[in-house]
C-alpha cells in the first residue's frame, strides 16, 4: 500500500502548526502498513498532482491566501478532476475559502477562486480567534479546536458541522460550519485539527482506505496521548461553553 | 474644566486603588469618560518614547528607564505594564498638575501592539521603537501580519521610528515614512548566526511586501537575520546602531565597533533588547559612557529569569510566554547551548492568566528538538496539558525514556526535591510559573 500526499503551499499556508496534520496522518498510515510519500509544493513550484491520494492545504494570512490562490488557479482544472474522482482532501482555515467561487477582501476587491463549491466569502475588519466545539453527523465525538478568521462564508449548502456549541460558524456564531462534499472536507478550524481530534483523523484514514480499495482493520490503532489530550481539551472547552 | 475634573478624578481613584491594591486601568477609564480627549489636551514632556512589538517590550522599557534615569532625566513610565489606553491615561494624568502639565522629562510607554492606534489617537510618541513581530498569542492577535496592520494607523509622520532592521516585517513600517525619521538597529553576522534556518516553521520564507521568495545571508534566530527578497528587493537596511561583535559564550558584545558590554543574561533576546534601548537613548542624547555604565552586566528586575533551590537542584526559571514559540525556542536554545548535564521541566497548565483558551496548536510551532541533546538528562512534562505536551514530544528526537509525565506540578516538585542534584531549567509562562516557584526556595 502506497500513498502520495500533496501538501499545498506550506511556505505560505502554515499559520499555526498545520504541518502536524500531515505528520499525524503519515504516522497512523505507516502504522497501518502504508508507505507514504509527501510532496510539499511551494508558491514557486508547479504542484505535481499525479498519483495523489490525499490533498491538504492549511491556513494562511489573508495576503498569503491570495498568493496561494494566484499560484493554484492555473491548476484548478487538474485539482477539480482529481477531487471529482473522489481523492480525499482536507482544506483548513482560510484555505477552505479558496474552494468557493470568490473571496472579497477588506478593500472590496473580488478574487475569483477555484469554484469547486458554490459558496463565497467576504473578509471583514473583525478578527475571530476563538476556541471551537463543533458537531457533525459523520462521527459521534464533538470536534475541538480553534479558528482564526476574519470572514463570513455564505452559500454553503452542505456544512461539515451542523452546529457549534463554541465558536463562529460560516455565517454566524454557533451556526453551521465548514463544507463537505463526498471526500472533500473543509473547515475554518486552524492548526493541527487532526492531531486534536482522533475521530476526525480516523475518518480521513477510512476515506483514504476506501478510495484505494484497501481493507481497513476493524479497529484503528490509537497512538499514545491522543485520546487523553482530546478529552482534556473537550472537558476544558465544554466547561467554558457551559455544557 | 472637564480636563481638570478628569485629572482630579484620576488622581483620586489612583490613590484609592493603591490603598485597596487594585489595578491601574480603572482611574484612566473613568477619566476618559469625563473628558475623552484629555490626552490631547495635557502638556506632555519633550520626549515621548513608546515601545511595542511581540517580545521584549517590558525588558526594553526597563532598560531605557534605567539609562535615562542615570543620565539625570526624570522618567515617567508604566512599570506595571498597563499598556492599553486606559492604563496609559492613568499614568499620564496621575503625573499631571491640575492645570494639565505632566511632570518629568520623558514619558516612556510600553504599548500593546494591537491597541497602539487607540493609545496614540490623541498624542504621538517622539520615538516609536518596534522590537519584532512574530507569532504571539494568536488567540488574541490573529497573526503577525494582522498585528502589523493594527500598528500602522498608530504611526505618525512626525515621529522617529526606531526599527529592528533584522525583522523583514518590522522593516515594512519604514516604507511610507520619511527616511530621515527612521533609525535602524540590528545585529551583524556573528558566531551565533547560521547559514541555515533553525526552527519548526519559517515565517521569513516569503517576502512580506510582495510574496516573493526570500534569501537570507544569515539567520540570528527564527526569521530574524539578513534577508533579501529575490523579486522586489525588500532587504535588511544598514543599521544605524549595530552589534558588531557578539560572543554569547563569554557574554560580551560590541556596539558600533566601540562600546563593549558584558551580558548578565546570555540570550540573543537580551542582545536585541539592549540594542533597542541603546538606540533610542542615543537618539535622546544620552552619552555612550552613561549607557554603557548602566547596561554593562545589567540584571533585569522584571523577573523573567528567576533562580531558586529545589532539594539538591539549583533551579533557573526561564519565563517563556505560552502561545509564543519564538520565546520558547530562544530559551530552549539557551538550554541546548549550556553543554552541562541538567534536567528540564516544561509546564503547561493554564495557557493564559488573562483570558481563557484551550488552544494548544502553538506547541507544534516550538522546536522541542533542541532538547534532544546528551546533556539534557531528563525532561519533565507537567500541568493540565501534559498529554498535549507528550504528544508533541512523540514527534521529536527526544528519547522517550528521558520523559517524565506528571500532570500534578506539586508531585513533580516533590519528586525532584527528593532526588537528584543536577541543575534544573524550568520553561513556562507567567500563568504557571508561581505554581512551581511557590514550592521552591527562592534565591
Amino acid at each position: 500500500m502506497e500513498l502520495t500526499i500533496v501538501h499545498l503551499y506550506p511556505d505560505c499556508m502554515s499559520l499555526y502548526g498545520e504541518y502536524a496534520n500531515v505528520a499525524v496522518l503519515c504516522r497512523h498510515l505507516e502504522q497501518l502498513g502504508v508507505t507514504v510519500q509527501v510532496r510539499t509544493p511551494g508558491l514557486d513550484d508547479e504542484p505535481d498532482f499525479a498519483g495523489a491520494g490525499f490533498v491538504y492545504m492549511g491556513a494562511g494570512t489573508e495576503r498569503g491566501q491570495k498568493w496561494a490562490l494566484t499560484a493554484l488557479l492555473p491548476h484548478a482544472q487538474t485539482l477539480k478532476e482529481l477531487l471529482s474522482q473522489g481523492v480525499p482532501a482536507l482544506f483548513t482555515g482560510n484555505a477552505m475559502e479558496l474552494l468557493g467561487t470568490c473571496v472579497t477582501d477588506q478593500a472590496g476587491k473580488a478574487w475569483p477562486c477555484l469554484a469547486l463549491a458554490d459558496y463565497a466569502t467576504a473578509e471583514t475588519d473583525r478578527r475571530v480567534p476563538e476556541d471551537v466545539i463543533a458537531h457533525t453527523a459523520l462521527w459521534e465525538e464533538p470536534v475541538v479546536g480553534f479558528m482564526n478568521k476574519c470572514s463570513h462564508t455564505t452559500g454553503v449548502t452542505s456544512p461539515l458541522f451542523d452546529r457549534l456549541t463554541l465558536g463562529e460558524g460560516n455565517e454566524r456564531e454557533k451556526g453551521p460550519e465548514g463544507y463537505v462534499s463526498g471526500n472533500l472536507f473543509a473547515t475554518h478550524l486552524t492548526g493541527p485539527v487532526l492531531v486534536k481530534n482522533p475521530a476526525f483523523l480516523r475518518l480521513m484514514i477510512q476515506r483514504i482506505f476506501q478510495y484505494n480499495g484497501w481493507t481497513l482493520p476493524e479497529t484503528l490503532p490509537s497512538l499514545p496521548h491522543e485520546e487523553e489530550a482530546y478529552q482534556v481539551t473537550l472537558r476544558e472547552l465544554s466547561a467554558r461553553a457551559g455544557g | 474644566m472637564r480636563m481638570m475634573l478628569s485629572i482630579l478624578l484620576c488622581k483620586l481613584l489612583r490613590l484609592a486603588g493603591k490603598l485597596l491594591g487594585r489595578g491601574s486601568s480603572l482611574p484612566g477609564q473613568f477619566a476618559l469618560k469625563v473628558c475623552p480627549d484629555v490626552l490631547g489636551r495635557v502638556k506632555l514632556p519633550r520626549h515621548i518614547i513608546a515601545v511595542t512589538g511581540s517580545n521584549g517590550k517590558t525588558s526594553t522599557v526597563e532598560m531605557i528607564a534605567a539609562i535615562l534615569t542615570a543620565a539625570g532625566r526624570q522618567v515617567v513610565y508604566n512599570k506595571e505594564g498597563s499598556n492599553q489606553i486606559e492604563g496609559v491615561a492613568t499614568l499620564i494624568l496621575s503625573n499631571c498638575t491640575l492645570g494639565g502639565t505632566m511632570r518629568g522629562d520623558v514619558l516612556l510607554l510600553e504599548s500593546d501592539e494591537r491597541y497602539a492606534r487607540h493609545t496614540f489617537r490623541w498624542f504621538h510618541p517622539t520615538h516609536f521603537v518596534i522590537t519584532n513581530l512574530y507569532r504571539d498569542q494568536l488567540t488574541r492577535n490573529g497573526h503577525p501580519q494582522w498585528v502589523y496592520e493594527s500598528i500602522l494607523p498608530a504611526i505618525h509622520p512626525e515621529e522617529t521610528l526606531v526599527l529592528n532592521a533584522d525583522d523583514p516585517l518590522v522593516a515594512c513600517f519604514a516604507r511610507d515614512h520619511d527616511p530621515e525619521k527612521v533609525k535602524w538597529f540590528g545585529l551583524e553576522e556573528c558566531p551565533v548566526s547560521t547559514r541555515e534556518h533553525h526552527g519548526v516553521y519559517h515565517d521569513g520564507l516569503r517576502c512580506p511586501v510582495c510574496g516573493g521568495k526570500m534569501e537570507y545571508a544569515c539567520y540570528h534566530y527564527a526569521h530574524i537575520g539578513h534577508y533579501r527578497c529575490t523579486v522586489c528587493g525588500h532587504s535588511r537596511p544598514r543599521p544605524d546602531f549595530a552589534v558588531t561583535d557578539l560572543d554569547l559564550v563569554r557574554g560580551r558584545l560590541t556596539i558600533n565597533g566601540g562600546a563593549q558590554l558584558e551580558l548578565a543574561f546570555r540570550s540573543i533576546y537580551n542582545v536585541y533588547n539592549i540594542l533597542a534601548a541603546w538606540s533610542v537613548c542615543a537618539l535622546c542624547g544620552v552619552e555612550e559612557q552613561v549607557m554603557a555604565g548602566v547596561i554593562n552586566n545589567y540584571l533585569l528586575k522584571n523577573g523573567r529569569m528567576v533562580t531558586f533551590t529545589l532539594g539538591g537542584h539549583k533551579g533557573t526559571l526561564l519565563t517563556s510566554k505560552h502561545e509564543n514559540s519564538v520565546a520558547y525556542d530562544t530559551n530552549l536554545a539557551y538550554i541546548q547551548g549550556l553543554g552541562q548535564p541538567c534536567e528540564v521541566m516544561v509546564i503547561v497548565d493554564a495557557i493564559s492568566r488573562k483570558y481563557f483558551t484551550g488552544e494548544t496548536s502553538w506547541l507544534w510551532d516550538i522546536d522541542f528538538d533542541r532538547l534532544a541533546c546528551e546533556h539534557v538528562r531528563r525532561v519533565w512534562l507537567c500541568g493540565r496539558y501534559v498529554n498535549d505536551l507528550a504528544l508533541r514530544f512523540d514527534y521529536t528526537q527526544v528519547p522517550q525514556d528521558k520523559l517524565v509525565l506528571q500532570p500534578d506540578i506539586q508531585a513533580a516538585a516533590q519528586a525532584l526535591k527528593e532526588e537528584g542534584d543536577l541543575p534544573l531549567y524550568v520553561v513556562t509562562c507567567f500563568s504557571d510559573r508561581d505554581k512551581l516557584l511557590d514550592l521552591t526556595q527562592r534565591d
